[in-house]
């Protein structure tokens, strides 16, 4: 290694070590700041909370044994409905590039569905489904599954027209054209279409929790709100930061490893 | 001799909500066992759309296209294009990429896969197997593209302008080694390219087609000694002489009639 080579490698360790070091600084004098603030009372610690008053409801929380509960809820309704709305939503993407009439037909209700507020559908259909899990579920889905249809499906018709070309010269046919190019191409959009699922499971999750749950982490920011304790509003968002944060990153880890593979 | 393949009175049109296209129209040329021919012509003149006939990936309106003497769609097998770029699959090593067409046959047997590595070997890319396309140069992707067509055992070699996508200088050298592993491999050659030299430095035979509806304008037997590799046979003295034939048969004007 010669000394103009160790001196950009160690160039780049210190940026990477510095941008580290100055998010941390960020996370740690936004919440000095909160508390500073909240215990002088410059600003009503009623209307704002504080990271001491958040840590201490974490604490009553747990001793009822109700946190973990409320988080086992909303994390089982994202997940499923963020596996439920990618697997389903892959498999009517492949319907689609199968069939071009089908396609074809159904293309402006995918249009209309996409640009729809899904929330506007959670009346409906608690009075179809009921006010409990599976509609909440069912919110989470159909937040996802429209964008992961419309994503997938433009990821399958990108795919090179020679390489088609090619395996029809192979004498494919089209289930050979879907599993040996048009699948594996697609790996990439898979991997896009699940880090925006990642989000927007979250979203329809806690929608659905604010419109009926009894549980969860939306309940809880929906509760806390109408009696007035923001606390332990301030206390459930914290949470669902973290939990966001974690998903997203076992996401990111999945993409690393397929990679590999791809 | 009987010819390989013989294209008789092809005639292929493309249809659009605004109207019809006639590409082809009464299309004849044959190619000879073993022979290098090149097709040229205009761009837009439906080269592509010839090979891919030959391929059987699309069907005439009219005319017959024989191979040994037999209707196509019997020995479609017996075909093998290498499409524009190389088109390797980037998910895929080499060695899966060029065992592709043994995968869609289904013909994916201990023997083939032997025979497939050996070739692999035999034009130098053995070491290579493992690796994955964006890890190898131009050149050899070209080559590992070539090697895919030549897995399945075809007879005819469609290439599609094969070589659009080098720079100059890999391109005169990956043109040398196509040719030999064509010559040496023994296989009949359809080559498509919008560069005369190139293919007057490839081919024994060129058919220089008209603009659009597509038919022969005239065939020309290139005359060079066929043991020169295509660099050598630029330099030949009666290379010129080709090109400027070609040259002033393609700047010809059509007589629409």
């Amino acid at each position: 290694m010669t000394d103009e080579h160790k001196k950009y490698v160690k160039k780049i360790k210190i940026r990477k070590l510095v941008t580290k070091i100055l998010q941390a600084s960020i996370l740690i004098l936004f919440i000095g700041l909160w508390e500073l603030v909240a215990s002088k009372e410059i600003i009503d610690p009623f209307i704002i909370s504080s990271p001491s008053r958040i840590v201490k409801i974490f604490i009553k929380l747990q001793g009822q044994n109700s946190l973990y509960n409320h988080m086992v809820a909303t994390l089982s309704e994202t997940v499923f409905g963020f596996l439920i709305s990618t697997v389903l939503g892959t498999i009517i993407a492949i319907m689609l590039w199968w069939n071009k009439l089908l396609n074809d037909v159904l293309e402006p209700y995918l249009i209309t569905l996409n640009a729809l507020p899904k929330i506007s559908l959670g009346p409906l259909i608690i009075i179809w489904i009921g006010a409990g899990k599976n509609s909440i579920i069912t919110m989470t889905v159909l937040t996802c599954i429209i964008i992961t249809i419309i994503s997938m499906l433009a990821g399958f018709l990108q795919v090179d027209k020679e390489k088609i070309m090619l395996l029809k010269s192979m004498r494919a046919n089209k289930f050979q054209i879907l599993f040996k190019l048009v699948l594996p191409s697609n790996i990439p959009t898979l991997m896009s279409v699940l880090k925006i699922n990642v989000g927007l499971a979250w979203v329809g999750a806690i929608i659905g929790e604010y419109l009926v749950s009894r549980e969860g982490i939306g309940y809880l920011i929906v509760y806390g709100s109408q009696v007035f304790q923001l606390d332990l509003v301030m206390a459930s968002i914290t949470i669902l930061s973290i939990l966001a944060a974690l998903m997203y990153a076992i996401v990111a880890i999945a993409e690393k490893i397929i990679k590999k593979y791809f | 001799m009987q010819p390989i393949l013989d294209l008789k009175d092809l005639t292929f049109s493309y249809h659009s909500k605004e109207g019809e296209t006639k590409a082809l129209q009464n299309l004849t040329f044959s190619v000879d066992q073993g022979d290098f021919v090149g097709l040229v012509g205009p761009s837009g003149c439906g080269k592509t759309t010839i090979l891919n006939l030959i391929a059987g990936i699309i069907s005439p309106a009219s005319g017959s296209i024989l191979l040994n003497s037999q209707p196509l769609n019997l020995s479609l097998d017996k075909v093998a294009l290498m499409p524009q770029r190389d088109q390797l699959f980037e998910w895929r090593t080499i060695e899966r990429n060029i065992m592709l067409g043994l995968e869609i046959r289904k013909t994916k047997t201990k023997q083939n896969k032997e025979m497939a590595l050996a070739l692999l070997k035999k034009y130098g890319l053995g070491d290579f197997a493992k690796m994955h396309p964006s890890q190898l140069s131009g050149g050899m992707k070209q080559r590992a593209a070539l090697i895919r067509t030549l897995v399945t055992q075809p007879e005819i070699l469609l290439l599609d302008e094969p070589f659009s996508a080098l720079d100059f200088q890999t391109r005169l050298n990956v043109c040398n080694d196509v040719y030999s592993i064509i010559k040496q491999e023994q296989k009949t050659a359809i080559l498509v390219s919008h560069d005369i030299s190139e293919c007057i430095s490839l081919c024994d035979k060129i058919v220089v087609l008209s603009n659009r509806p597509t038919t022969v304008k005239e065939e020309i037997i290139i005359e060079i000694d066929k043991s020169l590799t295509p660099l050598k046979r630029r330099e030949h003295k009666l290379f010129a002489g080709y090109f400027e034939k070609i040259w002033s048969l393609l700047e010809e004007k059509e007589n629409d009639g």
